[in-house]
């Protein structure tokens, strides 16, 4: 019974997890097709195709495709094999052999996704079904192209919880205890005048004046003055997000970014400097002058220290990935796995982004010197450094909803392009623009959630989900590249959010061992001893690799829970029949229900 | 708070004392008595006072001032000053806080910064000049490091020489097992003629935990007896033939053979052996196939006979008249040479200076140890005689020259993987007196207790390390925590117990009888001295210490689990398997598919042989492959079969024995420990809980009695006014501590790599030639 060899291999795909969920919330099946559909997807055709599936070898089947996804279900008996995959996924798709080709199955399509597997079909030569299967998918998977909407703005699925209330700037700044007498929150960019890819609401030093912002933004890169991102509740250093300063090769200064720096230094006084994290490798700011950017010189920012912190560019990182999927995709390279890890360099970047996380977070809560952050435009490493180091300082954020704060944030407010890094609905799929910046960043987070296994309140399928739903077109939140560009489209009037999804259904996305603590700083040990490859989600499609699932620890700390559970009851019971006997139960040292309650509202 | 790249100090920084801060050192150390604490016959040999112990590498200002003694057991620093930046210390309690026992001693680096000279000190050295520093590598990848600028050079010196002449003993009985044991002997014979405790020990660790039971030692017939009935094997005997080392002494007295064969044959057969090592039985699964292991056939001339005799007899011995299948482990395993040069490249990295430099390259360097793919090697070979013992139901000959080594590394996971009993604490422990201790495995030699031999290699170590990989894998499957196993790959480095000391259990009498009557000993019916055995943990470790042998994740027989709301006690049945594929191990290749044929070649649709369908599952012809992708379909029977899975990423390197003494590698506050320890406090309310419930009905809570009341675990559930959060001593090195263990960064400078192994080369082309 257990030894078919094809039995749903990818069943551990949250995709599925999720359908069968919605399934829940009325979600439309096709009898008899059994094909999952969310409201307002639309079933356009269906093909008998051979799936070439790398760990099994060919399975004949029927692909269907509607507007959202590609489901394939086995036509074989003894294999129960079923794909699902969102169209959103789709990177590529190439023709295989021509009509010359020889041999079995040589003839078909070859699909490359973003989540790192390939989709191989061999369909038959006549009857042109593979023209049509290939047109189908480049349609649908590629709909700006094709003047076709993204999938996101056709899905009517209501959940009980309205994902795009979890984000409110005014109050998160509010929890942060901002406007005070330093700080004050500015409407300059309501209407994105100021600044195009920031937000319209902006937290600047309450001594600079909206013109002085005005005239600070003509010298930073793309208008992104520094702003503030985080504040620390007691000691009051910030974390301050920009672009680089566009010194150029004549090295041009500007009074009023000077100024303006001086006055963000100026709201702490513990202690003269600021400290300016240039994420950059030194030669790369240098070498951004030539278009006319650069840095903070000596000269000219008498109060601030420059560091530099050696993070590559967005190419790097692409190559990089590209790398770790050769080597982990269809097949783990076994002979050499640590070297051929090594070779990627995925964890050297991750260790230099955490690294430099590190470095901010440290500086702010024990140097207590406020810090600036920026890159070349601010948004890709900047995003992950100060979003890291927010994590690292502000246990808020380690909870499900303040990471989902977080995200919205750091990264979707201001404006990391998502749209150009992950190319929604876009065929292009050689743009250079393309990177996998946000992957690192919750690659980062997963680092640190191994080091800490109580600290964070949300497990790893919780950041799987994220991660599939970044490229999966089928909630708004990670559409377009700045919140302008969403207010254009009334993204959140038109689409759901992903945060609906999942705060629908918390409980699943919850760490059994989190344990709340507050104001605890974590420093996560950026060594490449600790540091390690995300198996369950880069090798997460080959059967032979996957780890226990459900994690084995966990499982035991669920069953260990039910049992304190069924014990709590039983005693409860025991008591209620022994109550006239029993004296005072609270006398009782060990009487669980003076010592639980503490425990059981954890849960 | 910290600094990420800490700078690098010089060559001459380094020998140059470095600058003192006045402000943190008291220029004028305290003069007060300083004892030692001393065990039963441990002499002080040597001692010297105003030494500093150095603590953090780039200041002096967290340095200890102290005596620094040499006993004939160990170094000991005692000071008054507390332990800076320490919030935690597991106590031993054979040793204090700074000591290290002369035999977990591996180099003694003499130095002396004026003269810019520095000597590795043998025994029975000279020593031309007055150190002002003292450099100790321990074999468990610790480092210290002692300085001498107060003391008086003349102490000093003879310190340092007393350590290098203690730590390398020139014979046995000079250990100090043998002086400890015969105080005892002397002290209770002054009393009554009572024997020291020694033997088995308890389960040792198991108070209130079920396991106190005693290991069983396998010195006796009835131990032998027990285990054969244990497993419900039929068809072998005990046999007495090797009582008082009659025929091999490197086999235990009593041991267990096919009971087809008559003591005369076998005493006939065992002069074609190596070692007179004929096969005996280790262990018989329940459906009749036998695990045996022997020395080869020297005598070519006999071999195919004696061979074929010895396989017929074995075979006779299963129900079903199986095969035997034989697994020659020389060819199959890295070699002992090759273990230890694999282990010394491990230490080279683990303890490497600047921690930053090895960062980039950690991952290659890691794997060119080989270290890992070792572990693997062995992990695998011993799952694929798992799937002969079970599947194809053969009965497995392990042939190895000797049979001393390799044998007893795959024998014992054999059956850790086959046998839920040895994943128990007690049964983990017979296992080990079992396969290792009386199977002749030469601790003495492997260890290098005595400093001498080209023979030393970490095989019982790596043995550790792969019942870890198995445990990470499958944690809720054996009752020990890794805590368990580091301190017991320590415990083979404290010559105590007569466990680890000796190459055979006929060493042991031998030596230890010679010493009695050096000594004037009475021994009466003994068989030689009782020195302290390992297992009886209550020598090393208070109580409460002891629960953190205890894995919070086990799942006992007797514990009762949860399913579908209800409380059950734990059976898995058969039924309950789900069909969801679990990913098998892909190194097993020559399989339907193999890794190589499944990569599909760029613009090429390769069809690939589909795989048959498993309807001949019952045949005994599919192979291991099959075998383990089934077992790895289903979830794991904690109480059955456990498989590891063996792909590079999953064969990982043991952290908490190999990183436990590196500060920069230490996660504050969090690592796997914090996850332990949420569950061992979930785990106390549980049992606080299931002891109320079996409370007597309608009874007033009773006075607990406190042994009922000890708990299994280490953290205990608090009252409701504990903060609920992770305690501050947590770390990923809990419950060790590598605060004071290791000065690195002053140390920084030389290249500690060269230190460690090729100290020789490095020295006599730079500094030996000064010295002598």
């Amino acid at each position: 019974m257990a030894s078919a060899p094809t039995s749903k291999y990818n069943s551990h795909s949250l995709e599925n997890e999720s359908i069968k969920r919605t399934s829940r919330d009325g979600v439309n099946r096709d009898i008899g097709e059994a094909l999952p559909r969310l409201p307002g997807e639309t079933r356009i055709t269906d093909k008998e195709v051979i799936y070439i599936c790398p760990f099994n070898g060919p399975i004949k089947g029927r692909v269907y495709i509607t507007n959202y996804r590609l489901y394939l279900r086995s036509l074989e008996t003894d294999s129960a094999l079923i794909l699902d995959v969102p169209l959103g996924v789709i990177s590529r798709i190439e023709k295989m052999g021509g009509a010359t080709s020889r041999g079995e199955n040589s003839y078909g399509l070859d699909i490359t996704c973003k989540d790192m597997r390939n989709l191989r079909f061999a369909l038959k030569q006549e009857g042109h079904s593979r023209r049509d299967m290939f047109e189908i998918l480049t349609r649908y998977a590629f709909p700006l192209a094709h003047s076709l909407p993204i999938f996101a703005f056709l899905n009517e699925e209501k959940f009980d919880v309205d994902g795009w209330m979890v984000y409110n700037p005014v109050e998160e700044y509010r929890r942060q205890g901002l406007p005070n007498h330093h700080w004050r929150i500015t409407f300059i960019n309501k209407c994105y005048e100021l600044c195009d890819t920031y937000p319209a609401l902006l937290v600047v030093p309450y001594r600079a004046s909206d013109d002085d912002l005005r005239r600070v933004a003509a010298f930073r890169s793309r208008n992104r003055i520094p702003v503030l991102s985080w504040i620390h509740p007691e000691n009051k250093t910030v974390i301050m997000r920009c672009s680089q300063p566009l010194v150029g090769m004549s090295g041009k200064r500007n009074k009023d970014d000077e100024k303006y720096l001086d006055v963000i230094r100026e709201t702490n006084r513990q202690i003269n400097k600021l400290t300016i994290y240039d994420a950059r490798p030194n030669v790369n700011a240098v070498a951004n002058k030539a278009t006319g950017g650069g840095y903070e010189s000596d000269d000219a920012y008498h109060n601030a220290e420059l560091f530099f912190l050696d993070i590559h560019n967005i190419h790097v990182m692409r190559e990089s990935l590209k790398k770790v999927k050769d080597i982990v995709y269809p097949n783990v390279e076994e002979s050499h796995w640590l070297s051929s890890l090594e070779s990627t360099h995925w964890l050297e970047h991750i260790k230099l982004v955490l690294t430099g996380a590190i470095q901010v977070a440290d500086r702010v809560s024990s140097g207590k010197s406020s810090v600036v952050v920026h890159c070349s435009d601010g948004w890709d490493r900047t995003a992950q450094l100060t979003s890291l180091a927010m994590l690292m300082l502000d246990s808020y954020y380690r909870s499900i909803e303040g990471f989902e704060i977080l995200v919205q944030k750091e990264w979707i407010s201001f404006g990391h392009k998502f749209a150009s890094r992950i190319g929604h609905g876009d065929k292009n799929h050689a743009d250079a623009d393309r990177s996998p910046i946000f992957l690192q960043f919750v690659d980062c987070v997963w680092q640190m959630s191994k080091q800490f296994p109580t600290a964070f309140e949300f497990n790893e399928r919780f950041l799987i989900i994220i991660l599939d739903h970044l490229y999966s077109c089928r909630f708004g939140t990670f559409l377009y590249n700045c919140e302008s560009a969403r207010e254009k489209q009334k993204v959140t009037e038109r689409t759901v959010s992903l945060w609906s999804l999942i705060n629908s259904n918390k409980d699943k996305f919850k760490n059994p061992f989190y344990t709340k603590e507050i104001n605890r700083v974590l420093y996560p040990v950026a060594s490449m001893r600790h540091l390690e490859l995300w198996v369950n989600y880069y090798i997460r499609w080959n059967p032979r690799i996957k780890q226990q699932q459900p994690n084995p620890v966990e499982q035991r700390y669920m069953e260990l829970l039910a049992l304190r559970d069924e014990y709590i009851k039983r005693l409860e019971e025991l008591q209620l029949a022994n109550s006239p006997k029993l004296s005072d139960p609270s006398t009782s040292p060990s009487s669980p229900s003076q010592m639980m309650p503490h425990v059981q509202t954890h849960f | 708070m910290f600094s990420l790249k800490p700078p690098r100090p010089t060559f001459r920084s380094y020998l140059l004392p470095p600058p003192q801060t006045d402000d943190n050192i008291n220029s004028e150390p305290k003069i007060k008595k300083l004892e030692p604490v001393l065990l039963p016959g441990e002499i002080v040999v040597n001692e010297v006072n105003f030494v500093r112990k150095c603590i953090a590498s780039d200041t002096s200002q967290y340095d200890l001032w102290g005596k620094l003694i040499c006993s004939n057991f160990k170094i000991s620093f005692i000071t008054d000053n507390p332990m800076p930046l320490q919030k935690f210390h597991y106590r031993n309690l054979l040793l204090g806080e700074h000591d290290v026992p002369l035999t977990c001693i591996e180099q003694i680096v003499t130095v002396n910064d004026h003269k810019r000279k520095q000597k590795v000190l043998g025994p029975n050295q000279k020593l031309k000049f007055n150190p002002t520093e003292l450099i100790i590598y321990c074999k468990d990848f610790r480092i210290v490091r002692f300085r001498f600028d107060e003391s008086g050079p003349e102490s000093a010196k003879k310190v340092c020489l007393a350590i290098a002449h203690y730590s390398q003993p020139t014979d046995l009985q000079l250990l100090f097992a043998f002086e400890y044991v015969g105080k005892k002997y002397h002290n209770s014979a002054s009393k009554a003629n009572g024997i020291p405790s020694g033997g088995g020990g308890g389960g040792g660790i198991g108070v209130g935990g079920g396991s106190s039971q005693k290991t069983p030692l396998f010195e006796t017939y009835s131990d032998w007896d027990r285990e054969v009935k244990r497993t419900g094997a039929s068809g072998w005997r005990v046999c007495s033939i090797n009582e008082g080392y009659m025929i091999s002494t490197c086999l235990p007295e009593y041991f267990v053979v096919p009971s087809s064969l008559a003591d005369q044959d076998l005493k006939i057969f065992s002069h074609s052996f190596v070692g007179r090592r004929m096969p005996f039985w280790c262990w018989s699964h329940s459906n009749g196939s036998a695990l045996v292991r022997t020395a080869l056939i020297k005598d070519m001339l006999q071999q195919r006979k004696i061979d074929q005799r010895i396989c017929n007899a074995i075979t006779k011995s299963h129900p079903q008249r199986s095969d035997v299948y034989k697994s020659d482990l020389d060819k199959t395993l890295p070699n002992i040479q090759e273990i230890q040069a694999a282990f010394v490249k491990l230490k080279q990295l683990c303890v490497n200076e600047p921690f930053e430099e090895t960062e980039e390259k950690w991952l290659s360097s890691l794997e060119n140890t080989r270290w890992l793919e070792y572990v693997r090697a062995f992990l695998k070979h011993s799952a694929e005689l798992v799937y002969m013992l079970e599947s194809k139901r053969l009965s497995v000959v392990l042939q190895e020259e000797e049979g001393r080594d390799l044998s007893c590394i795959v024998a014992s996971l054999v059956q850790v993987m086959l046998d839920p009993y040895f994943r128990t604490i007690t049964g983990f422990q017979s296992l080990i007196q079992k396969e290792w201790v009386m199977a002749g495995y030469p601790f003495l030699d492997r260890c290098n207790h005595l400093k001498r031999s080209e023979k030393e290699a970490p095989v019982f170590l790596l043995f550790l390390d792969a019942t870890w990989q198995l445990q990470e894998q499958c944690p809720a499957a054996f009752e020990f925590s890794e805590t368990y196993l580091a301190v017991l790959h320590d415990s083979t480095r404290v010559a105590l117990f007569g466990t680890f000391l000796f190459n055979s259990p006929h060493q042991r009498v031998q030596q230890s009888s010679e010493f009695a009557i050096s000594k004037n000993i009475q021994l009466g019916d003994e068989k030689g001295l009782k020195f302290p055995s390992v297992w009886d943990w209550s020598l090393q470790f208070t109580a409460k210490d002891r629960t953190l042998f205890h894995n919070p994740f086990y799942i006992g027989k007797s514990m009762p689990c949860v399913q579908n709301g209800s409380v059950k006690s734990f059976k898995r049945t058969k039924k309950s398997y789900s069909s969801t594929l679990r990913g098998m191990p892909s190194s097993l290749k020559n399989g339907i598919i193999s890794d190589q044929e499944l990569l599909p070649r760029r613009n090429s649709l390769i069809l690939k042989v589909k795989p048959d369908p498993p309807e001949q599952s019952d045949s005994q012809d599919r192979g291991a492959e099959q075998y383990f992708r089934e077992w790895f379909s289903k979830p794991a029977d904690l109480h059955g079969v456990i498989l590891p899975l063996l792909s590079g990423m999953h064969i990982k390197l043991w952290k908490l024995c190999y990183f436990r003494w590196v500060p920069e590698a230490q996660i504050q506050r969090g690592g796997f420990i914090t996850a332990f320890h949420k569950v061992s406090l979930l785990a106390d309310e549980v049992d606080v809980l299931s002891r109320a419930l079996r409370q007597p009905q309608g009874s007033p809570p009773e006075a607990p009695c406190p042994e009922l009341v000890q708990s299994r675990v280490y953290f205990h559930a608090g009252g409701p006014h504990d903060a609920p959060g992770t305690p501050d001593f947590l770390s990923s090195s809990f419950p060790f501590s590598p605060v004071g263990n290791l000065c690195r960064r002053s140390i920084s400078g030389t290249p500690l790599g060269k230190f460690l192994s090729g100290a020789k080369i490095w020295l006599s082309t730079e500094t030996l030639a000064n010295e002598d």
